[in-house]
């Protein structure tokens, strides 16, 4: 227990050079503020990225895959022997799920799943008069589609739920509508691969941000995707499922296989490119927020150093008159963390007002209008107690070699 | 059983190792009465200072042993040397070695607090008592810094006092200041002496301050050669 008489000690050498601890503690405030303000900023670009992928991306997707390769099974059996094997080929039985029904409901018993969808998703080519521009129509579930991927939000013309009503209705995406001459209310000839063409009516833009999907993709109701292809009332060709939190779906997934025949991706494995890219920036977050508070634990280190080299004839007689080295490191550590606690609080405000500054910096690319920022109380707490944590260090290096003077050798000169 | 003596060293042996090995006490034995205003003296260099430091036990690295109050000291563990210093033992040092950002009156409370056996009020009055003794109870919410070489000096006593110790050390407690203000410290010293009973060691080099006392101990190269 830090005794009255050492917290005063603490305090008159805190309140008696004023510039000293405002200096000591403007190194916490810089590096608790510019961590705070690093982690939001990472996290807010992150966030954006995910939210651009999941526009279009589900957490976890069920789809029938190709089956494996074999075409080398005749080498397999006769391991020394030459063979020639032309023209080998992998064939697919079933395209898509025939029966998603019995698959849904199992799904549906799973308790970390907030949303399920199911697309019939065709590749096509577009025709208006002489344009013709390949790409992909997804027929979908209209109610779940929206809770699955937010579609409303991305409509910049029409309205999404007349989807539901309208098989003869196509949203289709800007860049595709621009590039054949398409407005609202237009007439859209669709062909598929095995050469079924047909009319719909545009009865909807949407606009997704993503540049490949809004060059390529529409929109229509499922049962008139099914119509189409003509396939039965339960097919589908993926089942795009959202959890509760997209880092888990490992654990989601590693529920499922038992239930289910088909291939079940997450969203990880499919676009691996997206996770290196968020964990580099929060190693980079991380490794730049590290430094500040390291460099301001080496200001606070030093600082406290010159203290107690000004103040060495102070603690050789407070131990004359009694004072232990646990009182001593005791009085140095209680002003250390009186910086760390003080600098902390100012630092997290101080963050959040460089955060909020930045937030407002305009950016106008890819829907985005200002720079993003997470405002995450986690990160806030983390950054105060990683604050605590170093000035508690760096304060308690240079008050256990104070604790350590001999004071003989001081007051003897 | 109390005996009237209040201070034992045995065979005090010291070293010093640097820069060359340099015995400083060579086989000093010392007692000291209730009661007596002691003066310590001899050149530079004759171990007096040195023989002080282990008196107070400050200095621990020694052989031989120390007694005070009936108990034992020699090889104890610094902690507890501290808290038998902080009640027994005051100092005054040649540089008065106060807080200098603290008030007189607090410079003077900080040891009674540090032993914290009276309430902050409590000490509070104490303290002041303690300036008024010595005369500079005027000068009490003044900082250290801001005061004369002799009104620090005064209060280092003062400081000395608070918690009634048996024994007062001084490391030339006039060695710093002017034949006034010296007068006042000896006059404060053989004061208390007499009338609480409390035992003054004082290293000195001035003569006519020594010769006031009631016994002077004369130090030549490491041995008391008259007392």
């Amino acid at each position: 227990m830090a005794s009255y008489i050492n917290n005063r000690i603490s305090q008159i050498h805190l309140t008696s050079n004023i510039r000293q601890t405002i200096v000591a503690m403007l190194g916490v405030i810089f590096g608790i503020s510019m961590y705070v303000f690093m982690t939001g900023f990472m996290t807010g670009v992150n966030n954006v990225q995910n939210d651009l992928a999941f526009s279009s991306l589900a957490h976890i997707r069920v789809y029938n895959d190709r089956p494996a390769d074999n075409t080398n099974i005749a080498s397999k059996v006769f391991p020394n022997s030459v063979i020639n094997l032309h023209n080998a080929k992998i064939i697919k039985y079933t395209d898509g799920i025939k029966n998603s029904n019995t698959i849904l409901d199992a799904l549906k018993s799973q308790k970390d799943i907030t949303g399920i969808t199911t697309q019939v998703n065709i590749n096509v080519f577009f025709k208006n008069a002489g344009n013709k521009v390949n790409g992909s129509v997804s027929g979908v579930d209209v109610v779940n589609e929206n809770k699955v991927f937010n579609t409303s939000k991305y409509i910049t013309e029409g309205n999404w739920n007349e989807l539901k009503q309208r098989t003869d209705g196509i949203f289709v995406a800007v860049d595709l509508a621009k590039n054949l001459s398409l407005k609202v209310n237009d007439n859209l000839n669709i062909l598929t691969s095995d050469g079924i063409s047909k009319n719909y009516k545009v009865i909807g833009l949407f606009k997704t941000d993503v540049a490949s999907i809004d060059k390529s993709k529409a929109y229509i109701n499922i049962n008139a995707a099914r119509q189409l292809i003509g396939a039965n009332q339960t097919y589908v060709t993926d089942i795009q499922i959202n959890i509760k939190d997209y880092n888990t779906t490992e654990n989601v997934i590693n529920k499922i296989p038992p239930i289910i025949p088909f291939k079940t991706e997450s969203w990880q494995m499919a676009n691996q490119q997206l996770v290196a890219g968020s964990s580099l920036r929060d190693i980079i977050a991380i490794a730049v927020s590290l430094v500040i508070l390291l460099v301001a634990g080496f200001g606070i280190y030093n600082i406290m150093n010159m203290t107690i080299n000004q103040k060495i004839r102070e603690i050789a007689i407070l131990k004359a008159m009694g004072f232990s080295g646990q009182d001593v490191t005791q009085i140095f550590l209680t002003e250390a963390v009186v910086i760390g606690f003080i600098g902390g609080l100012i630092g997290l405000g101080f963050g959040y007002l460089i955060a909020n500054l930045v937030n407002k910096i305009p950016f106008e690319v890819a829907g985005l209008h200002n720079l993003p920022m997470a405002y995450k109380l986690k990160d806030y707490i983390l950054a105060f107690m990683f604050g605590l944590v170093t000035t508690f260090i760096a304060g308690f290096i240079p008050a256990r070699k104070a604790s350590k003077i001999d004071p003989v050798t001081i007051i003897r000169g | 059983m109390q005996t009237d003596v209040l201070l034992k060293a045995d065979n005090i042996v010291k070293c010093f190792y640097e820069p060359v090995k340099f015995q400083v006490l060579k086989r000093v034995s010392l007692e000291v009465k209730r009661g007596e205003f002691l003066a310590l003296v001899g050149k530079s260099g004759s171990g007096k200072s040195t023989l002080l430091y282990v008196l107070s036990t400050m200095d621990t690295e020694y052989e031989g042993s120390l007694i005070i109050k009936d108990t034992l000291l020699t090889n104890k563990k610094q902690n507890d040397l501290a808290a038998f210093r902080n009640e027994h033992i005051g100092f005054v040092f040649q540089f008065h070695y106060l807080l200098p950002e603290f008030s007189a009156l607090e410079n003077v409370m900080i040891p009674a607090l540090k032993l914290n056996k009276k309430s902050k009020e409590e000490v509070e009055i104490r303290a002041y008592e303690n300036l008024k003794l010595l005369g500079i109870h005027e000068q009490a919410l003044k900082k250290a810094n801001k005061l004369s070489g002799g009104q620090q000096q005064r209060v280092a006593i003062a400081r000395a006092l608070i918690n009634e110790p048996s024994i007062i050390m001084g490391d030339e407690p006039t060695g710093n200041l002017d034949s006034k203000n010296t007068q006042v410290v000896f006059d404060i010293f053989r004061e208390i002496s007499k009338e609480k009973g409390q035992t003054i060691i004082a290293v000195t080099h001035d003569d006519d301050f020594a010769n006031h006392c009631d016994r002077i101990i004369e130090m030549m190269d490491g041995k008391i050669i008259n007392q």
